[in-house]
């Protein structure tokens, strides 16, 4: 093997590197929701099924971010899966060292409780870990990232928007204001409030001038712009929010004109962070 | 070190022989750790989760404090389905005096697991006949 070819392989040390990038994101991502009561409620009280269908789509969702920035430059759909793993294994000791340490978990509780709190919180943690390379990392390559998105096409362009979108939604869902703010609500604050979801959601993305913003599609008119984009990412990030308040058990035996209410209020922060997906993705 | 290929992934064919031990590892532990928490969060799924919460309580120790006396207790939910506000009441039925009853609402107690806790008298519980029970919980 070439000279060349060994010092550019990925070696031991600079995934080290990597690796320690990762515990960082996971902290810094995790620790709004470490700190969160409800989140430690849910993680024994909400439904298994639920619990585990979300860890499932976690990891799915893994996949799909280190395709786009992982804590390393991924080329194959195996190597992709094992960085979601590896950053699922971040998420989980992180969480676990966390929990212990504020006393959230302790020893005399029962096994299930314990892995139903860190599995929960594992979730944030783990988005964390693989999000900690491209925020804290020196040497990114800006150029591959941008190749990958514009590879990925419309479709890549829709999933950022479903992981930011997740990210904020379940960084909000969990504690209790949100439904007490729906409660609170009349139909036309919700309104309102969707309207102006819908209207940042389309600044942030293609008017005000944000790292990462994206340029209109070629001869793409306002409208069309609006209807592929701002509307097609709107209607993810309602599906987003309805699936996490559902994962939280707060959907259960509501009346419709409630969930809606609460849709529009999750709907807010899930859609700015499908809108700034891309500068932190 | 030119790039011989213009999106710039040289060793992407040799990508799988160039995979480092420490990724082996950390990806090795992630997928352990991922199939031990499905398996355990499966195992209890299928295993009464969402049977409705039962729920014991015991008397641990009775002490002498200023002005009373102090019960601690454990409450036991034997079922798998989660408990929320759950109250514990305390009575005395001591047989010249008239009873005395104290209450305390615990936030949670988690399916197969337990919380503690304590109930002020002003009589000795040791004195008369202390009962201690649940009288009710909410559906977290």
């Amino acid at each position: 093997m070439s000279d060349a070819k060994g010092r550019r392989a990925v070696t031991s040390e600079r995934y080290a590197v990597g690796l320690a990038r990762a515990f960082g994101g996971a902290i810094i991502f995790g620790v709004p929701l470490l700190m969160t009561m409800e989140m430690w409620w849910l993680g024994f009280a909400m439904e298994r099924g639920r619990l585990l269908l979300l860890m499932g789509f976690n990891v799915a969702v893994l996949v799909g971010l280190s395709y786009f920035s992982g804590f390393e430059k991924t080329f194959s759909l195996k190597e992709d899966t094992m960085d979601a793993l590896a950053a699922f294994g971040v998420g989980v000791i992180t969480s676990a060292v966390l929990l212990v340490l504020l006393a959230v978990v302790t020893f005399d509780m029962s096994w299930s409780e314990v892995v139903g709190r860190i599995a929960l919180q594992s979730v944030p943690a783990s988005i964390g870990a693989m999000l900690g390379r491209k925020q804290l990392g020196a040497e990114q390559d800006m150029d591959a990232e941008e190749e990958r998105k514009r590879e990925s096409g419309y479709g890549g362009e829709l999933f950022l928007m479903l992981a930011g979108a997740l990210f904020l939604a379940f960084n909000v869902a969990p504690t209790e204001e949100v439904i007490l703010i729906a409660f609170q609500m009349t139909p036309w604050h919700a309104l309102l409030l969707g309207a102006l979801s819908i209207v940042l959601l389309h600044t942030f993305v293609y008017t005000v001038g944000f790292s990462g913003q994206e340029i209109r599609p070629e001869g793409g008119t306002f409208l069309s712009t609006f209807l592929h984009f701002t509307l097609a990412g709107y209607g993810i990030v309602l599906l987003v929010s309805l699936y996490v308040l559902w994962t939280f058990g707060r959907t259960d035996g509501v009346a419709l004109s409630e969930i809606a209410n609460m849709l529009t209020v999750l709907g807010f922060p899930a859609s700015l962070g499908a809108a700034t997906a891309r500068l932190v993705i | 070190m030119s790039r011989d290929r213009k999106n710039g992934d040289p060793h992407s064919a040799t990508a799988a022989n160039t995979v480092p031990w420490l990724e082996w590892t950390a990806s090795g532990i992630g997928l352990l750790l991922v199939l031990g928490m499905f398996g355990v969060i499966a195992w209890q799924a299928f295993h009464g989760a969402t049977m409705p919460p039962t729920i014991i309580v015991e008397a641990e120790n009775t002490t002498r404090t200023d002005g009373g006396y102090r019960v601690l207790f454990r409450a036991r939910n034997v079922s798998g389905g989660a408990a929320a506000q759950v109250e514990i009441e305390g009575t005395i039925s001591a047989g010249h005096d008239a009873s005395e009853t104290s209450r305390v609402v615990l936030d949670y107690i988690p399916g197969h697991s337990s919380r503690k806790g304590g109930l002020f008298f002003t009589q000795d519980p040791r004195a008369g006949a202390l009962k201690l029970r649940a009288t009710g919980y909410a559906e977290p």
